[in-house]
């Protein structure tokens, strides 16, 4: 989430600083702070470094974050400047800012400010309208600027730069959205199709919303001080979300976390925080950057370039997907993830070939940015592929279908009545990875589940060993006929890359694991099953509807895009189980607002997955030809 | 298994250790001479067997002999045993003793036909042999024939030679003056390796016998490797190959003891002849009785043949040791401070070498010092994290107290059914329920591997309280240490949706939430930085097959859906649950690959097939009228 997104960034920060000059930016910067006067008449402070070179006219860079502006004060510089080392030495005018109602910044924070439209009165302030003011204000008052001006950021911040592209001032040349928090409903941070995310939201907003009396530096403290090195066990025995806001928790101190409790379903709440309508007619160049494995806004990198590309379909709009996690691609080396290894460095490779050449080329007309449509790295082939369209144009929806005996096939069966079933008990839900950890175990997205192969609420689909490679290019989608003893009921699904039996260990294989036989995590999606008829984001989403007791049920939904090949003589396996815990909440299986939930609410549910000529569960694969 | 003894045995020296060793290898080499030879038994055959002698001749030596079958080797004159010098012997080398280690009947270099677990003939006649005969003879010859000695004999071994030390202490042969089995085997249907209470361990019995089973025609130094399994994963392995009998077909027709195991679904008299616990009467030498609390393999045989002899041979002089010992730790394999993730604070396997089995062999062989300090039963507490002595046990001062299950998933001291009568009338049937699916058995431990872990015994058991098919009771947070010594009965009231089903009871301490080792205490342990906190440590588990319940000898199937009692005795235990701690049992019907799987229909499993293996719902009872219950042996 966005605070481990915190401590990944200081992290890369910090090594980053190892190989900066020690006093780089003292010694070619200067910098300056300062209050910016919105429409509003709201200040919102603003930390800008200026190259000491004045013989030549700099572009505008800038980051807007809730997370600090700082270091505040005159004397303290950071150890280095800007989205990666490049920049920095290339020399722009960098600018932070506090967002509106965060640290030194004056006026209220709004959880992803809603974009107004139709804006009437000077009262009537968003993101666009604070990015507005503060460029007018900078190209006008900051001497030796060239008059053109940047956005980056990641994950929030990476909010905050798509935030400025609707209505943006006409001297915003190019925005890079980095992992961009975009819908925080649908795929986003704090709820995927409306399943809450509650490991990552509850430590995170605990440090987030916390209690502010006007600007300050530092907030004071968290919300609260619990937690836990086994995670699992915390949120188990804090049972229901009500408890959260309990006297040792939340206890209604975080107004975030209140609107998160209070709006558990695609109500106009979350609706107004979803900017992706509003990106259309944009004629900014973007760079829009995601991570493979990244727990957090893979949704948003991805969601957020198609719908500029589908609502502005002449703007220059690239896409860039790499094998990282959460931010990673600011790291300084990135060649390797939990049991991959990419085979070079892809975070150098990304920040300079795509990011310093794009901000280059459109703020300081230097060099050519050449990058195509999307730049895509390939897990499995361990490859940077570029395509001029994504998904690919020869990317074709394949079906496979769920059969008897966990067989994963191209043939949809020809049985009658067949299913698999299992129980879902909300007091044994499903572990969402293999151990005891405090935190969520950043490499879950990538860990193998034969731990949850073995359990007896989860099933299992597996094809036989390919018999040629297999790339999938694109969105995945499950297409599950279940019924269900409850009322609701989560729908988790896994497409996992099964090994081959005799597959070598990596170099970064940890000490006494087995890379052979191993079941790797590809991509993984909940559904809360409530949803199933408003997906996605159709009109039905304030309406959530039971299921009947007994009755088959299609439960169908999207799964983020991947780009990945299955070797030949490795399996593809889909499984699927109804719980996926602490990331996500436990689901009742009783409709109902979940958030009012008492303990005696929660009860198991006996769940079937159909796969018979009627009803046949498949998945949806984007097989590339 | 046991015949990763020796690779273990190696692989456990550290570097620190080596340089003393080296210094040890010398010494050994310049005072002792090694001799081989053939011993001849009262049939003709003649048994292999080293003997390391001290040049020393200034006085007699006694003799400390081990009979194996897993090898006597290097082979050679020349060549030395590295345990010599690389392990706690060297202590015995100091004293001077003689070291003879033979090649038991038919295996490696010794003539004959190899008997696995060699039934004990009580009445021998003529030229009869058991392995009982072939100790005394071959004592018979050493004392005789090897210089030096002072015809004083000592047998010592751990595990199979645990087996062979129990029948050396039944041959009764005068020299023999002290005898201590190790890690017994001793029961191989009720309790140890291949069985626990009827249930096949299938991964150590196939593992071990696919390699130590091949026949060997003639005398050989060199062994076979066991069957490859060609995977990482033994869950997936054991899963895949499915019923029993797809195992005998992997093993062929030439393993004769796997026969036996097929064969031999029942505890029948075959395998009651194979129960040394039936022989042990009248023994004449001391004997010291030596144990592992954690012992994957051979813990029942430790402490049920010390009970064994207490009650079938009053007169001996018998003793008892158990530390918090995997097989084998106190006899060089480790320093006892440590198990898997769990801390002792102290190097429990030096205390047994110096303050125990040393002081024994010294006292009876040597006549030399006192037994008088070590106690009938000296038993290492863990979680106490303290040595016991007792002059009985289990000990005089414990109360068998009922721990009962409760609707609510609480263990409690007190009567449960004490309900509010309103209460009582609205659970006349009380039950918690799972489904046992032989097609996802319970593991035995978290993480994909190959070999069986011998750190399960006190693994955490977290990632088995979050399955479905585990039922999880446990006390509230303890506000006094209770301390149990003895054995823990578990009596369920049960029923099945089927005809057979097995049970596994597992005693758990679960630590305080924020504990944590504290380094200077207990030092780094394994090495790894594991979240002790809310750690759940298995302190003992059981399985019981439930078509045994009533007889080994005739099982009985389920009524599917009739409530039915279903009672048996885990395994002694000895552990302190400190104040602030939780006791937790689990309770579930699989423990895979350590066990087979259950098919769950009542059959003979191990001629069953693949189709054989069904679901069953399984319903564990805590009403009025069936209370599930567990009786702690709790030291007052």
């Amino acid at each position: 989430m966005r605070k481990i997104f915190l401590s990944i960034y200081c992290l890369f920060t910090i090594t980053a600083m190892v190989t900066a000059q020690a006093n780089f930016v003292k010694e070619n910067f200067t910098k300056t702070e300062t209050t910016i006067t919105m429409r509003d008449g709201i200040k919102l402070y603003t930390v800008i470094y200026i190259p000491k070179d004045e013989s030549q006219a700099y572009p505008f860079l800038m980051e807007r974050t809730p997370y600090s502006a700082g270091p505040y004060g005159a004397d303290n510089f950071p150890r280095s400047l800007g989205p990666n080392e490049n920049l920095m030495k290339e020399k722009y005018i960098f600018v932070y800012q506090d967002v509106r109602g965060r640290y030194m910044s004056e006026g209220t924070n709004l959880e992803v400010t809603p974009y107004i439209a139709n804006k009437k009165s000077k009262t009537d302030v968003d993101e666009s309208s604070d990015t507005y003011d503060t460029v007018d204000w900078l190209i006008k008052n900051i001497k030796n600027n060239n008059g053109l001006v940047g956005l980056a950021g990641i994950s929030y911040p990476g909010f905050y730069a798509t935030a400025c592209l609707p209505g943006a001032h006409p001297a915003i040349k190019a925005v890079s959205p980095q992992a961009p928090v975009t819908d925080e409903f649908v795929g986003d941070d704090a709820n995927h199709n409306g399943a809450f995310f509650l490991l990552d939201n509850f430590s995170f907003m605990n440090f987030f919303d916390m209690e502010r009396n006007g600007p300050v530096k530092d907030y004071a403290k968290p919300v609260f001080n619990a937690g836990s090195k086994d995670a699992y066990q915390f949120y188990l025995k804090m049972g229901t979300i009500k408890n959260t806001n309990g006297a040792k928790y939340y206890n209604n101190k975080s107004v975030i976390w209140n609107e998160y409790l209070q709006h558990d379903t695609y109500d106009a709440y979350w609706r107004a925080r979803n900017i992706r309508p509003h990106l259309k007619n944009i004629s900014i160049p973007t760079l829009v950057v995601g991570g493979w494995f990244d727990a957090e806004d893979l949704f948003g990198a991805l969601h957020t370039y198609e719908a500029i590309e589908k609502q502005s379909p002449k703007n220059n709009n690239r896409l860039v997907m790499g094998p990282w996690t959460h931010g990673a691609w600011a790291s300084n080396d990135w060649n390797k993830f939990a049991t991959h290894e990419f085979g070079s460095n892809t975070s150098k490779f990304f920040q300079d070939s795509l990011e310093t050449t794009f901000f280059n080329f459109y703020l300081k007309d230097k060099g050519n940015f050449t990058a195509s449509e999307a730049t895509v790295f390939e897990t499995g082939s361990n490859q940077w592929k570029s395509y001029d369209v994504w998904p690919p144009k020869n990317e074709t929806p394949v079906a496979y279908y769920f059969n008897d005996g966990n067989k994963l096939s191209l043939q949809k069966t020809t049985t009658q009545n067949s299913f698999d079933e299992y129980i879902s008990d909300p007091a044994k839900p499903v572990p969402y990875t293999n151990g005891i950890y405090g935190r969520r175990n950043n490499e879950y997205m990538a860990e193998d589940q034969r731990f949850a192969a073995l359990r007896p609420d989860v099933i299992l689909f597996e094809t036989e060993e390919l018999t040629e490679d297999l790339t999938l290019t694109g969105r995945i989608s499950a297409d599950l006929f279940v019924s269900i003893t409850g009322t609701d009921a989560d729908f988790i699904v896994k497409l996992i890359d099964v090994l081959p039996d005799n597959e070598p260990n990596s170099k970064n294989a940890p000490r006494g694991f087995n890379m052979a036989g191993m079941q790797r995590l590809v991509r993984a999606e909940v559904m809360r099953g409530k949803f199933r008829n408003s997906y996605p984001a159709g009109p039905g989403g304030e309406k959530p509807e039971a299921f009947v007791p007994g009755k088959i049920t299609e439960v169908k939904f999207d799964l983020n895009d991947v780009a990945h090949t299955f070797k030949k003589g490795h399996k593809i396996m889909v499984q699927v189980q109804s719980s996926w815990f602490p990331l996500v909440d436990r689901n009742p299986q009783r409709f109902m607002r979940i958030p009012d939930a008492e303990e005696k609410d929660f009860q198991k549910a006996t769940i079937r997955i159909y796969h018979d000529a009627v009803n046949a569960s498949k998945i949806v694969l984007p097989v590339l030809k | 298994m046991k015949k990763y003894c020796l690779l273990l045995f190696i692989c456990c020296i550290s570097l620190l250790q080596l340089t003393a060793q080296n210094t040890d290898s010398a010494w050994v080499r310049d005072n002792y001479y090694k001799i081989e030879r053939m011993i001849t038994m009262r049939d003709g055959i003649k048994l292999f067997t080293a003997f390391y002698i001290p040049k020393d001749s200034s006085e007699k030596h006694p003799i400390l002999f081990n009979r194996t079958p897993y090898t006597c080797s290097p082979y050679g004159e020349d060549k030395f045993n590295p345990r010599l010098y690389a392990s706690y012997w060297i202590n015995y080398l100091k004293e001077g003793y003689i070291i003879a280690i033979q090649d038991v009947r038919g295996k490696w270099m010794s003539e004959g036909d190899y008997v696995d677990i060699r039934p004990f003939n009580p009445n021998k006649k003529g030229k009869d042999i058991d392995e009982a005969s072939d100790t005394y003879d071959a004592i018979d010859w050493m004392i005789n024939n090897i210089p030096g000695n002072n015809k004083r004999v000592g047998v010592f071994g751990i595990s199979y030679p645990g087996f062979y030390s129990t029948m050396a202490a039944l041959s009764n042969h005068p020299a023999l003056k002290a005898v201590s089995p190790q890690a017994p085997v001793t029961d191989w249907f009720i309790g140890d390796d291949f069985h626990h209470n009827g249930a096949l361990m299938v991964m150590d019995a196939f593992n071990f016998y696919s390699g130590f089973g091949i026949p060997r025609p003639k005398p050989t130094m060199t062994g076979k490797p066991g069957y490859e399994i060609h995977s990482d994963d033994n869950y997936d392995f054991f899963l895949k190959t499915g019923a029993l009998k797809n195992f005998s077909k992997i093993m062929g027709d030439s393993i004769a003891f796997w026969n036996d195991l097929m064969n031999h679904p029942n505890y029948d008299a075959w395998w009651q002849s194979r129960n040394p616990r039936n022989f042990v009467t009248n023994i004449k030498p001391a004997m010291l009785v030596v144990g592992g609390l954690f012992d994957a393999e051979d813990c029942f045989g430790a402490w049920n043949l010390y009970k064994a002899i207490e009650e079938k041979s009053k007169n001996t002089d018998n003793r008892l040791v158990m530390g918090p010992w995997f097989h084998g730790g106190w006899g060089g394999r480790s320093n006892g401070d440590y198990m898997g993730n769990v801390r002792f604070g102290s190097r429990t396997s030096e205390y047994y070498q110096k303050h125990i089995e040393i002081p024994f062999f010294n006292f009876y062989l040597k006549l030399r010092g006192t037994v008088h300090d070590i106690a009938e039963a000296n038993i290492f507490f863990s979680g106490a994290n303290e040595w016991k002595t007792f002059d009985q046990w289990p000990p005089k001062n414990v109360e068998y107290k009922n721990l009962f299950i409760k609707w609510d998933g609480k263990l409690s001291l007190d009567n449960p059914n004490v309900f509010k009568p309103e209460d009582r009338a609205k659970r006349p049937e009380s039950f918690s329920e799972y489904i046992s699916d032989p097609a996802h058995p319970v593991p035995y431990t978290q993480d994909v591997h190959l070999d069986r872990t011998r750190e399960y015994m006190t693994d955490d058991q977290r990632f088995a309280s979050r399955r479905t098919d585990v039922l999880t009771f446990s006390t509230d947070i303890l506000t006094d240490d209770v301390t149990l010594g003895g054995p823990l009965v578990a009596d369920l009231m049960v029923s099945l949706s089927t005809t057979d089903a097995d049970f596994v009871v597992k005693l758990i301490d679960v630590f305080p939430d924020d504990f944590k080792y504290d380094e200077k205490e207990f030092g780094t342990g394994n090495g790894k930085d594991y979240p002790m906190g809310g750690y759940q440590m298995l302190v003992r588990g059981e399985i019981m097959r439930g078509k045994f319940r009533n007889s080994f000898e005739k099982p009985e199937p389920f009524v599917p859906g009739k409530i039915t009692q279903v009672k048996y005795t885990l395994p002694d235990v000895a552990h302190t649950f400190k104040k602030g701690h939780k006791l937790m049992i689990q309770i579930q019907s699989s423990w895979f690959p350590i066990a087979d799987r259950n098919p769950q229909t009542f059959t003979d499993i191990y001629h069953c097939s693949d189709s054989d293996f069904q679901k069953s719902t399984i319903r564990v009872y805590h009403d009025v009228n069936n209370q599930t219950k567990f009786i702690l042996p709790i030291i007052k």
